[in-house]
């Protein structure tokens, strides 16, 4: 690793009004190395990546970015210049366009043209020479929208790497991967260092800075905290940095005793509502006491998704099997139905799923809820106003108002206007998918504490995730699905990562 | 309240909280500033042009008429764009609902029930606004359920009420002008009863602000300056002054202003207090998270084409009443003028955001552009260049003034 210096930022400030997002950001990177940063939200890590991306151009910050030796100045509406120079970024939001092929995503704006008519030969061919560079199996033919959320971070990616970037930056890329997806990407990277390759790495899983970063820049409120190398730090040292105080664990220890059984599934089978053909499930069983936190487990592809949102009845078509809520058989065959038997679904997908981001927090809040507070003519505003803002005061929602639109919000405040959506409409079963996805740790914990307050107040709570620490760290059993069939359900004290991973890829039954 | 003893950067400090708090309040609602005040500019650009015809009590009463067709189909169109549809059948099918009027009060009535125009009116309306609702539910279902995508099904009316006008015409104007039928929009109320009904209507404006004050005082919130609520609802109550004593030194306000005024209110109501309203913007806001919050999207969009329906033959039966014919241009056109209401008035075509008064600015905005050129005699083909040039100027200066915020 050389130790010249390809990026280096001095005393980067950005302003917006009312708050100072960056505040004399100064430090360096190093050619071909791979540096974490780390922050809670709000640290202005995205802040300072836009900044070298150009979406904030050159003159709308103080201090300088010197690349390769030279000033960075991106004038206004120049993301393209970015990546021309070398500099690309993959975002946390996906930024493909759903209807349109992997190949068409991949060289968006840049098909490689001639005689003023698009070479589709040649784009699909270099679309296939990078997929197969990184064993992705997906065909550049196929339509981006029929890929998982996963998959498709894959093919942003790829789409950065195929423009030759000498500095790649990946924001929270691997919140969305599986275990081996996640293995896969380091490999890329490690592939990638090997090239020269700089990478700057922004995320919030802390043990992954430790699988693969050489040097780690920690950020808190705008400011750099401490750039050192990665050996210097251990977990505890990392998380104090981040959040300037002691946490003594990642996972809040609950108090609660599970009850009865509140919610059942018998052997659950459904098909694809497009396909019929396609077994999206494929026998799967398991049931939730009351004050349980179940913990469901899996691989991308193991149909986990697909379960909660076809028990939501928003998905898959049932052709065989019970559901069970509190002894009743219940066939939830859209979400009103869901919703009136008592289940809510916190998605996986908040921005897309679970809130009208250009409406403010407090509608977003009362939507599923307006019965609560309306008549047939009338909603009651002031009722609406009281019950959100107790809402947003339990679950620390940080906003100037609830007159903001969500839209706004960081990706851990817009999480928990999701969940006090659905906390207002007091569900039985309160379904959870990756509910701490792209959320830094001081939020992420609160967001436990939440959960264990839910259980001790009886409510049964199903948490999907694919954080194999956070399924073990926080559920009192844990369910592992593996394509389509629900594997095994085991109590906590017989759960480690080689067992569930072991029944997640079908090694054992 | 000021002692005379007030410090002077008191009062300064005062001030300019005053004019950054004003400032706000018209940044939060720059879209219909912006449109309204493109609105005073064409009636000044009209009103010099015209060396103050344009806006003598008579002209401004025909024009508050004028536009009372396309402001009932502009108040349903809003929350069809809103959830991301579209209507094109409005204008035809307001006219084939004229036209079915005409021929009831020409044809049918005079038979089975002489000498009773107002029964018979009473009954014309009826079957206008039925026709007109049902039709809007065979379209809804057509939409919602069988999920024809909005634009082709209204093309599909728009067509049907080409042929169908012409058929029950014959080709030939139908006469509507019965006593009984025609105050319903060539009537206007007494002068007298126009003054109480302004009064009303801004005592009711100033006791809504003052309440909604003292709701916001009553859950701790902060308050704007009170002052800055009183100039806002001083200058629509104004605004509604200058219209009254001008209209009323005509004849008085005219019925189907009347109607549209109620029609607008009732439909802004709707927007923004009841579920109805609430479940309309977040399906156009976001149509999955709508779903999954348990909102019957195809629900719904049965519904608010129904109501846009029944407003359709809300604008039928006025036309009718207004030209005293059912023809058989009845109605040409008009869907266009909706839909250019409601986007000059802020309705995105992406769904999710939009206002009914912002649409009734729209509609003024298009009607006062009519007639200002008509009353300059300027030849029809240059009339729909110059509007085409102000319908996009208009848009760009709004664009502009958003992006600028």
């Amino acid at each position: 690793m050389e130790n010249d210096v390809i990026l280096e930022f001095k005393d980067v400030t950005k302003e917006f009004p009312g708050v100072v997002a960056l505040k004399e950001v100064s430090f360096q990177i190093r050619r071909g190395e791979i540096h974490g940063i780390c922050g809670e939200n709000g640290a202005g890590k995205s802040t300072l990546m836009k900044i070298l991306s150009g979406v904030y151009p050159y003159g709308t910050f103080q201090g300088s970015v010197i690349y390769n030796g030279e000033e960075l100045m991106l004038a206004q509406g120049a993301i393209r210049k970015a990546s021309e120079r070398g500099i690309a970024i993959v975002y946390q939001e996906l930024t493909l366009v759903p209807t349109m092929s992997v190949g068409e995503n991949v060289f968006l704006g840049r098909e490689p043209v001639e005689h003023g008519v698009i070479n589709w030969e040649k784009l699909y061919a270099e679309t296939r020479e990078i997929l197969a560079r990184y064993q992705l199996n997906i065909s550049p033919d196929e339509t981006v929208k029929a890929l998982g959320v996963g998959r498709m971070q894959m093919v942003e990616i790829a789409k950065a790497l195929s423009e030759n970037a000498t500095v790649l930056i990946l924001d929270e890329p691997t919140s969305a991967l599986s275990e081996t997806e996640v293995e896969k990407l380091m490999d890329i990277l490690k592939t990638l260092k090997s090239y020269g390759i700089t990478c700057i790495y922004i995320t919030h899983k802390l043990e992954e800075l430790f699988r693969i970063t050489d040097s780690v820049t920690v950020m808190r409120d705008g400011k750099v905290i401490t750039t050192q190398p990665t050996q210097a730090f251990t977990l505890e040292k990392l998380v104090r940095f981040m959040v300037g105080r002691e946490m003594k664990e990642r996972f809040p220890k609950g108090n609660r005793t599970p009850g009865e059984v509140v919610f059942e599934v018998e052997d659950l089978h459904a098909v694809d509502p497009n396909e019929a053909r396609r077994k999206v499930l494929n026998g799967v069983s398991f049931n939730v006491r009351s004050g349980e936190i179940l913990g469901i487990a899996g691989l991308m592809g193991s149909g986990r998704t697909e379960l909660v949102t076809t028990l939501f009845g928003e998905y898959g078509r049932i052709v065989q099997g019970k559901i069970r809520l509190r002894n009743k058989e219940i066939m939830p065959r859209s979400a009103r139905e869901a919703i009136d038997a008592g289940l809510s679904l916190v998605p996986e997908d908040r921005k897309g799923m679970g809130l009208v981001l250009i409406q403010s927090i407090l509608k977003n809040i009362s939507l599923p809820n307006l019965n609560q507070f309306s008549s047939f003519l009338r909603i009651d505003a002031d009722a609406e106003l009281k019950a959100s803002l107790q809402q947003a005061k339990s679950l620390a929602i940080k906003a100037p108002s609830l007159e903001v639109q969500t839209e706004t919000l960081s990706g851990g405040n817009q999480q928990k206007v999701v969940i006090s959506k659905w906390l207002l409409s007091n569900p039985q079963v309160l379904i959870m998918d990756d509910p701490t996805r792209g959320i830094d740790v001081g939020a992420k914990y609160e967001i436990y504490k939440l959960m264990n307050d839910l259980a001790e107040k009886g409510v049964a709570i199903i948490m999907i995730s694919s954080e194999l620490e956070e399924v073990l760290g926080m559920s009192d059993r844990v369910m592992v699905m593996s394509r389509g069939r629900s594997a095994a359900t085991l109590p906590i004290a017989e759960a480690d990562q080689e067992r569930v991973m072991a029944l997640a890829t079908g090694l054992t039954s | 309240m000021n002692s005379a003893t007030e410090s002077a950067p008191e009062t300064a400090q005062s001030k300019s909280r005053f004019t950054s708090e004003l400032s706000q309040a018209l940044r939060r609602n720059v879209q219909t500033y912006t449109i309204l005040l493109a609105l005073v500019v064409i009636w000044l650009i009209f009103f010099f042009s015209t060396n103050g015809t344009y806006l003598d009590p008579q002209n401004v009463s025909n024009l508050f008429r004028q536009m009372s067709v396309t402001g009932f189909l502009a108040a349903g169109m809003v929350l069809v764009i809103v959830t991301g549809n579209i209507d094109l059948s409005v204008g035809k099918l307001a006219g084939f609902v004229s036209v079915i009027v005409a021929y009831l009060q020409a044809n049918v009535w005079y038979h089975y029930l002489p000498n009773q125009p107002i029964l018979a009116a009473i009954l014309s309306v009826t079957i206008g606004l039925l026709f007109g609702a049902s039709f809007g539910s065979i379209q809804g279902y057509i939409i919602a359920y069988l999920r024809v995508p909005s634009f082709i099904v209204t093309l599909g009316g728009l067509w049907l009420f080409n042929g169908l006008v012409l058929l029950v015409t014959e080709g030939k104007t139908i006469p509507a002008n019965q006593p009984g039928f025609s105050t319903i929009a060539q009537g206007y109320i007494p002068v007298a009863w126009g003054w109480i009904i302004g009064i009303a209507a801004i005592v009711f404006l100033f006791w809504n602000m003052f309440r909604a004050r003292q709701n916001k005082r009553k859950h701790g919130f902060e308050l704007q300056n009170i002052y800055v609520d009183l100039l806002t609802t001083g200058m629509i109550a104004l605004i509604i002054l200058i219209y009254i004593f001008s209209v009323n030194k005509y004849r008085g306000i005219q019925n189907p202003v009347l109607l549209l005024a109620i029609t607008a209110g009732i439909m802004m109501y709707v927007s923004n207090n009841t579920r109805f309203g609430r479940y309309s913007y977040a399906i156009g806001g976001n149509r999955d998270a709508a779903r999954l919050s348990g909102i019957s999207i195809r629900g719904m969009i049965f519904k608010i084409f129904v109501l846009m329906g029944f407003l359709s033959g809300v604008a039928g039966v006025v036309l009718a009443s207004y030209v005293g014919y059912g023809t058989i241009a009845a109605g040409t056109g008009y869907e266009l003028d909706a839909i250019a209401s409601c986007i000059l008035g802020g309705t995105s075509t992406l769904g999710g955001v939009g206002t009914i008064p912002g649409a009734m600015i729209g509609a003024l905005i298009i009607a006062s552009l009519s007639t200002g050129l008509q009353m300059m005699n300027v030849a029809p083909a240059w009339q729909y260049v110059l509007k085409a040039i102000v319908l996009v100027l208009a848009v760009l200066a709004d664009v502009y003034f958003k992006k600028n915020r």
